[in-house]
């Protein structure tokens, strides 16, 4: 799998090639902000850009910017935004045009490697990836009393927040000490309170829950 | 701001005018009062087609009330103000008034004399209207009519008389014309021609010059000059119409050669008229004075003196002595008027220290004596005004200061969090990745080190996710990123304690407005979370009416504020959304929950 890396800390952006070249993924390209990054994109044409939100010019949320582009100019390229802040909203503008291929992971889950090839594969791959610390941030918010989220139990909503990072129920019966009974259950429950329609597909409950979250 | 005007009394207005300035007026009076005197006779002895005076009802009486009033308004003038070039130029109307009866003399020499000088009056009546009151000519347009004026009542008034026959081209019992040289009557005539198409050219041009300046005057200024103004225009209409009759072929004198001479008498009836106003405006400033300095007079003293001024805009500003400089009642920066604004500025003074500066309407300049004694007058008010302005300008330079405070601040505060960004952050991903590169390689024989680098992998995740808190608390970049909406949405979704969010924002507010309100919601979510022993809060921010307002609610035990330790962050909080001109409340009763209410203006 091609990839490429847009950071402007050398440090970072460096050690994060050597990571993803340890992990077994050929890395086509380094940038060091945004614009240099559409252009690496454009000459590279990379399976996935793993790009930090925060970059030169502006110093603000130029990453995300380009990363946006990069999703509305070349669809099939994933990204893999890499935060130093637990930004829910961020994560929110980049899965509103579509959860394919996206992802948003915090730095220091570079800390461990199976988790970044991981994420990076699924990634690269269509899927969807979210930061167990952002999902939570979405799932324990509420804006309002009439919010159907407020009408899950707390162990539904931890359920919701293990879906949103896109597990399986056999992973989740696992993480949450239950049989995957209990999980198909919760899920089911899930749904109806939310008015889901129930699919088999790990990747279309992503959906469903990122959809969730997102219009609201 | 400009170089501050400092407008100190002139020694002319503190006193009389000096002793030779007495025996000049008293010599120019007598000389008047003989003028006058002679031209009743020879006027009242002229013959019966005589030319200097038509033969009108009172036309004896008007001659010589119309010279004395010239003359007498000039010296009213002159002892005013001194200095002012409207005195002369009356003073010579006069005498030019009485020149131009001498025609009228049975003696040649007069007779001649009377004609060589006949036409000056015109000149100098063109030269008053057009520079009245100030004496001065204001344009290229002025000094041209004036000059070309100055030309044909001397140079062609001259040339006509060395070949015009006094009995042919004059009267029939006119003395002999001695400047005769030889008698061409057709030179004569065209030279008459001339002169006649360019007092009807300058006429009309006035009239147009004046009603122009008329439309652009201010309120004050046409006050000031009115009465001269429309005389003025008379006049010149009159005239225009007595040349356009005789080029007509009108037989001589014609009604509207009577006209013009009473036309001709209203102009010093106009000049006595305003000087009469303004000696009563003067009269205003006991009423003023008794206005000011009545009991209980509190307040803005411009209205009474734009009253006694006459002029509506009048602006005060007060001396600000620490700065040195003008503020307005309110303690904000005055603006000078500049150069040709059609304003000017008088400064009032008490004990030699400036008190207030009075920017009114230039017009006025012509009456700056009316302005002191108005300024003088109202001193007393004035400075208790400056006394409160001054306070209310340090008030808005401390408010300012302290507004900039809190900017410098947050702006430290950014600095520390891109700092801690750059610098510690990085440094500490950077090891969690050679931590997950070092994971990665650890042969199997090293198992031993596993469970140590995982130890060391979660310890360094969660020394990132504090210092990931604490950059976020002393600066939230969402702020700048994304304004005070999505940076409550997310303050609120990682609070501690179950916060519901309403938002009533419309685009984004002003950095320090947007900071404030985050800092605030931050606190008190916190307090709740810690103290209020609540099961929810509730956070509303609405910005309305250039009003945001932010309440935080929570249902918990009340009693905030007497619970130590829970007052310095919101005091702080307090001085912060104080500096920006807002108020922060909070309100706690005991069992009832606490309810912290911010108030800033954010338009």
């Amino acid at each position: 799998m091609r990839v490429v890396v847009a950071d402007d800390a050398v440090l970072l952006r460096e050690g994060l090639a050597r990571l993803l070249v340890e992990a077994g993924f050929e890395v086509a390209g380094l940038a060091s902000d945004g614009s240099e990054l559409l252009e690496l994109v454009e000459r590279a044409r990379p399976d996935v850009a793993i790009v930090d939100i925060r970059m030169p010019p502006t110093h603000t949320d130029e990453g995300l910017q380009a990363a946006k582009q990069i999703r509305a100019r070349w669809p099939r390229t994933g990204i893999l935004v890499l935060s130093q802040h637990v930004h829910a909203g961020y994560a929110l503008e980049l899965l509103s045009a579509g959860t394919d291929g996206v992802g948003y992971l915090l730095k220091e889950r570079v800390s461990d490697l199976a988790e970044l090839a991981a994420s990076v594969q699924r990634v690269g791959a269509g899927g969807s990836v979210l930061d167990p610390a952002v999902v939570s941030q979405l799932v324990s918010r509420r804006r309002q009393d009439d919010d159907p989220v407020t009408k899950l139990t707390g162990r539904e909503r931890e359920v919701l927040a293990l879906m949103a990072e896109g597990r399986s129920n056999k992973a989740i019966a696992e993480q949450l000490f239950v049989s995957e009974y209990t999980v198909e259950k919760h899920v089911g429950n899930i749904f109806t309170t939310l008015r889901l329609p129930p699919s088999p597909d790990d990747h279309r409950r992503v959906l469903a829950v990122v959809a969730f979250l997102n219009a609201q | 701001m400009g170089a501050v005007p400092l407008t100190r009394s002139r020694p002319w207005q503190a006193g009389e005018p000096g002793q030779a300035a007495q025996v000049i007026t008293w010599l120019v009076a007598a000389a008047g009062l003989l003028a006058g005197a002679a031209v009743a006779w020879i006027v009242s002895h002229g013959g019966p087609d005589r030319i200097g005076v038509p033969n009108l009802p009172l036309a004896v009486p008007v001659v010589v009330l119309v010279g004395w009033s010239f003359i007498g308004s000039g010296l009213l003038y002159w002892w005013s103000r001194p200095g002012n070039h409207i005195a002369a130029v009356l003073i010579f109307q006069g005498f030019a008034w009485f020149a131009s009866m001498l025609p009228d003399s049975h003696n040649p020499v007069l007779f001649t004399i009377g004609q060589a000088v006949y036409p000056f009056q015109y000149a100098s009546g063109l030269y008053l209207i057009l520079s009245f009151p100030s004496g001065r000519l204001q344009g290229r347009l002025d000094r041209a009519l004036v000059a070309v004026a100055v030309a044909l009542v001397t140079l062609g008034n001259w040339a006509w008389l060395l070949f015009a026959d006094s009995h042919r081209m004059m009267c029939h019992t006119c003395p002999a014309n001695l400047l005769e040289l030889t008698r061409d009557d057709a030179a004569v005539v065209d030279v008459f021609y001339v002169l006649r198409f360019g007092g009807i050219v300058i006429a009309l041009t006035s009239i147009g010059l004046l009603a122009t300046r008329w439309r652009r005057a201010s309120r004050a200024q046409r006050h000031a000059v009115m009465p001269v103004a429309v005389a003025g225009v008379v006049a010149f209409a009159a005239l225009i119409a007595a040349y356009v009759a005789r080029v007509a072929g009108m037989s001589s004198p014609t009604v509207f050669d009577s006209f013009a001479f009473y036309a001709s008498a209203a102009v010093p009836v106009a000049v006595l008229a305003v000087l009469i106003q303004r000696r009563l405006a003067r009269g205003a400033v006991a009423g003023l004075v008794v206005e000011l300095g009545g009991p209980g007079q509190a307040g803005d003293p411009r209205e009474a003196l734009s009253r006694a001024l006459g002029d509506p805009s009048l602006a005060l500003g007060y001396w600000f002595a620490a700065e040195s400089r003008y503020v307005d009642r309110n303690g904000g920066p005055v603006e000078f008027p500049g150069a040709g604004s059609g304003r000017s500025s008088t400064v009032v003074e008490r004990d030699g220290q400036p008190v207030a500066v009075l920017i009114h309407d230039a017009a006025l300049d012509d009456n700056a004596r009316l302005v002191q004694s108005v300024g003088a007058a109202a001193g007393l008010a004035l400075e208790n005004e400056r006394l409160q302005a001054e306070l209310r300008a340090r008030l808005v330079e401390l408010q300012a200061s302290r507004a900039r405070l809190v900017e410098a601040t947050d702006a430290e505060r950014r600095r520390i969090e891109r700092d801690l960004h750059d610098g510690t952050q990085q440094r500490l991903v950077s090891i969690a990745m050679s931590l997950g590169l070092a994971d990665a390689k650890l042969p199997a024989a090293g198992a031993e080190a596993k469970p140590i680098v995982a130890q060391t992998r979660e310890e360094l995740a969660a020394a990132l996710a504090e210092l990931r808190d604490l950059t976020q608390g002393i600066y939230p970049t969402i702020l700048t990123e994304r304004g005070l909406g999505a940076a409550l949405d997310e303050l609120c979704g990682r609070a501690a304690i179950t916060a519901h969010l309403r938002l009533f924002l419309d685009g984004r507010l002003p950095a320090p407005v947007e900071t404030a309100a985050y800092y605030v919601v931050s606190e008190a979510l916190t307090n709740a979370a810690k103290h209020s022993r609540a099961s929810a809060v509730r956070v509303a921010a609405t910005c309305a009416d250039g009003l945001l307002t932010v309440e935080i609610a929570d249902d918990g035990v009340g009693g905030a504020g007497a619970g130590a330790g829970r007052g310095s962050g919101l005091r702080g909080l307090a001085d912060r959304v104080d500096a920006l001109g807002g108020r922060l409340t909070v309100s706690s009763p005991p069992g009832q929950g606490t309810t912290l209410r911010m108030e800033l203006p954010c338009g």
